[in-house]
């Protein structure tokens, strides 16, 4: 099961209560226009990233390594009215990756810029595993 | 330029093998022969031979330099390893795991072997006390990795794979 359904599903339950919906399709961009940026007020998650890179190396070839899986997001929202419960919101977000097993490392860090009158939060939540 | 003893490729890598019967045997080629009891340590990270020979250093006032003898050597091979179950713990044959030869201060046959072994390739070999074993975790590196020490007694035999 990829991280990404198990986000999803975490948050179609966090979300559930508040103003802001998750999507199960992924932020593709159609006519120039993100689907984020095109359905506001709906969390959109790519699909997982995944890089496999050295932990320990060893003079045998029985090196370890680790897998960073990384998953993006996005939210765009009205930056002249943002919805009231958008702190709870960007909070069930962030908190999601506690939702995926059998990682040591599960992080995930949020960012916002704006363009006209989206603000966008971009979250980008970072896995490692052996 | 010199020539170099690479050990970058699978035919040359670097080879520990320990023998810890506890019933012991005559001199390290029998323990090697004993291949049911021979372990390899696998994972290794680095790998240190020492192989000092004491000193005794005097002035003397008829010599502008000092005089040496040699006292007899101190002699070990460190390593940094990556532990795994078998050789930590379950060991093989009548050779326990690398933890419990620790523990129990058995008497150890190794023999090294420099880059493979295929004919000719060289080794050193002797029986030392496993020391130094410090496993270590943390949440950055959540692998168990560790030194370890073979405190060497007696001298080096050096040979080749025949």
């Amino acid at each position: 099961m990829a991280i990404r359904d198990t986000l999803l599903a975490n948050l179609a339950v966090a979300l559930a209560p508040h103003s802001v919906s998750v999507s199960s399709e992924l932020p593709f961009t159609a006519a120039g226009v993100a689907l984020y940026d095109k359905n506001m007020k709906k969390v959109y998650l790519d699909a997982d990233r995944n890089d496999t890179t050295e932990l320990f190396p060893t003079l045998d070839y029985n090196d370890v390594f680790q897998q960073e899986i990384t998953v993006l997001g996005y939210l765009s929202v009205d930056a002249k009215n943002q919805p009231t419960d958008i702190e709870q919101v960007l909070g069930h977000v962030r908190n999601s990756r506690l939702s995926v097993a059998n990682c040591y490392l599960r992080e995930c860090s949020v960012t916002n810029d704006y363009a006209e009158d989206r603000n966008t939060y971009t979250f980008e939540f970072r896995f490692l595993t052996i | 330029m010199a020539d170099f003893i690479a050990v970058n490729s699978e035919a040359n890598f670097v080879r520990l093998d320990i023998n810890a019967n506890p019933a012991g045997y005559a001199n390290a080629n029998v323990a090697f022969a004993a291949t049911a009891d021979t372990m390899t340590v696998p994972a290794l990270q680095e790998v240190t031979v020492n192989a000092t020979p004491g000193t005794f250093n005097w002035s003397q006032l008829d010599e502008l330099s000092e005089k040496v003898v040699t006292t007899p050597s101190t002699n070990s091979i460190s390593v940094t390893l990556v532990l795994d179950p078998v050789t930590f713990f379950a060991g093989k044959g009548n050779t326990d795991g690398i933890f419990d030869i620790v523990n129990s201060k058995t008497e150890t046959f190794f023999r090294l072997y420099w880059a493979g072994d295929s004919s000719t390739d060289r080794w050193i070999q002797g029986k030392g006390y496993l020391s130094a074993l410090a496993p270590t975790v943390s949440p950055g590196a959540p692998v168990w990795t560790s030194p370890l020490e073979i405190l060497v007694t007696g001298s080096y035999e050096t040979g080749a794979v025949t």
